[in-house]
């Protein structure tokens, strides 16, 4: 019995049913469900192209759907441990795998007081130093966070390497292309710098109080 | 959408292409010292054509920075904004080019000659944008090239020479991304952040770190040289003032001494030797003052 009759029909749903898919993955909004109707796509398409042993459309839509499953893995990956991350001490692990890295030799300096910020670092390992105040940062620390919200943009201090190590960067760019695409990431990075923002205030206060508390004693 | 609308939004998306970027010069910061405002509105209008708007905005962000800063006079804040501004239009392949064709453009198309200039490969590559740079330069430097030198001619002495010239002029709208353009970002944020510590630590050293912008200029070996004297003078005497690490009570002195000494070497033999001398003075000098 011929059946290629049946193969080409086959063909035609599948391609009427894929374009519905295309038009569907374009119009969502953010990053989860495109990467997951992309997915959908690349299912619908491999399935059109097997009856018509099509294995161009077969290998790329392969490919595709490898990349998109990778992308909405770490896209998924990041929400959870953003969510974690807040619940917990405040760290910025969860931005590592979006960061590229920079070898830092001694005396290098990462950024000058005053100069514009576009990018927040996480420092690896080595030894790094504010110029201005002489503070050491040690390993696991952020670097230039809250840069991104504040209105001037401009760095506070001068970031210099004292012995050589890594540093991972996240362009500002980039975070806020996270921020754009992903709205669990938007309301997680607020929380997480308004956090941050309290946890300075907190430390002011305590150091203020100290102040406040050594002046007492000397005048009486 | 109408047609304005969607041929605005091709424009925009266009725009580098189309050479439309924003030309509205920015405005003149306000509590400029006395004197300064022609400096600085020279220096805008240099880097309008040297770059655009957004990068004559820099200057601008950059300059704000010392204004009404305390131990900056008039003079010093004059200094800063017109050696900032000639030290950001730094000349590279695509600035002779510009230059070649303003004076053939100014003379009303009447002075038509040829300049040879020399490069090293690394200089020219150096101008493009770090994506398209980084592969080439490693491939130069795996074939032993990159340091090889080429003779360039920027020529308006023919229709040809004119057209190459447009070309290399065109391609500044790709110069912000350049592995140059980094570099040259890194040193201008260097020279300011020592002019801030100077005004820290010895206010009366500012003029001559101000001044040690000089030593950076032009392009090819001139440039290569002064740039390295520069680093080897900041990183052998003011830094380590800075950081008190070296009681040199006389950095002014001690400056004008170690450029004297600065020759077109490129070993900078002299240079090093004098750093040397004035670093074993300045701790022989601290270590009888702690002595007593």
């Amino acid at each position: 019995m011929d059946t290629s009759h049946l193969a080409e029909h086959a063909g035609t749903a599948g391609t009427l049913f894929a374009s519905v898919f295309v038009v569907a993955t374009l119009s969502m909004r953010t990053m989860i469900p495109l990467r997951v109707f992309a997915l959908l796509l690349n299912f619908v398409l491999i399935g059109t192209a097997i009856p018509n042993h099509n294995y161009l459309v077969i290998l790329v839509q392969t490919v595709a759907l490898f990349l998109n499953s990778y992308r909405l893995h770490q896209m998924l990956q990041l929400v959870r441990d953003v969510k974690k991350s807040v619940n917990s001490d405040l760290s910025m692990e969860w931005l590592k795998p979006f960061m590229t890295e920079r070898k830092c030799k001694a005396g290098e300096v990462l950024f000058y007081k005053d100069e514009k910020a576009d990018s927040m670092s996480y420092i690896v390992s080595g030894r790094f130093r504010l110029v201005e105040s002489g503070i050491e940062l040690p390993v696991g620390a952020i670097v230039g966070e809250l840069g991104m919200l504040s209105p001037s943009k401009v760095r506070t201090q001068t970031l210099e390497c004292v012995e050589d190590g890594l540093i991972l960067s996240v362009s500002y760019d980039q975070v806020e292309q996270l921020y754009v695409q992903n709205p669990a990431f938007g309301f997680y990075f607020l929380r997480l710098a308004s956090a941050r923002l309290f946890q300075n205030i907190g430390t002011l206060e305590q150091r203020l109080a100290q102040q406040t508390a050594l002046a007492a004693a000397k005048s009486a | 959408m109408s047609d304005d609308g969607l041929l605005s939004s091709l424009r925009y998306l266009f725009a580098d292409f189309l050479d439309e970027e924003d030309q509205t010069p920015p405005f003149l910061p306000d509590g400029l010292p006395e004197g300064a405002a022609p400096i600085v509105s020279d220096g805008i209008h240099l880097l309008m054509d040297y770059q655009g708007a957004s990068y004559a905005r820099l200057y601008v962000e950059r300059l704000t920075r010392f204004v009404g800063k305390q131990g900056i006079d008039a003079a010093t804040f004059g200094d800063i904004a017109r050696l900032m501004a000639n030290r950001m239009a730094y000349e590279d392949a695509i600035r002779i080019a510009q230059l070649k064709l303003a004076q053939y453009h100014d003379s009303g198309g009447a002075v038509r000659s040829t300049d040879i200039e020399k490069f090293r490969f690394d200089e020219l590559v150096d101008a493009l944008p770090a994506v398209a740079a980084e592969p080439v330069l490693m491939v130069l430097d795996k074939l032993g090239w990159a340091h090889r030198r080429v003779s360039i001619p920027f020529s308006t002495a023919s229709k040809w020479g004119i057209r190459r010239l447009k070309v290399e002029a065109w391609l500044r709208r790709w110069r912000m991304f350049s592995i140059r353009y980094l570099q040259e970002r890194a040193w201008v944020e260097r020279w300011l952040h020592m002019i801030n510590r100077c005004l820290d630590k010895q206010p009366q050293s500012v003029p001559a770190i101000v001044e040690s912008a000089t030593m950076v200029q032009g392009f090819g070996d001139a440039y290569r040289q002064g740039l390295a004297a520069w680093h080897a003078i900041i990183d052998g005497l003011a830094k380590p003032t800075f950081d008190d690490v070296l009681p040199l009570t006389d950095l002014a002195g001690a400056i004008e001494e170690a450029r004297a000494a600065a020759m077109p070497d490129p070993r900078q033999a002299a240079l090093k030797r004098t750093i040397a001398q004035i670093r074993a003075r300045a701790q022989g000098a601290g270590a009888n003052a702690a002595a007593g």
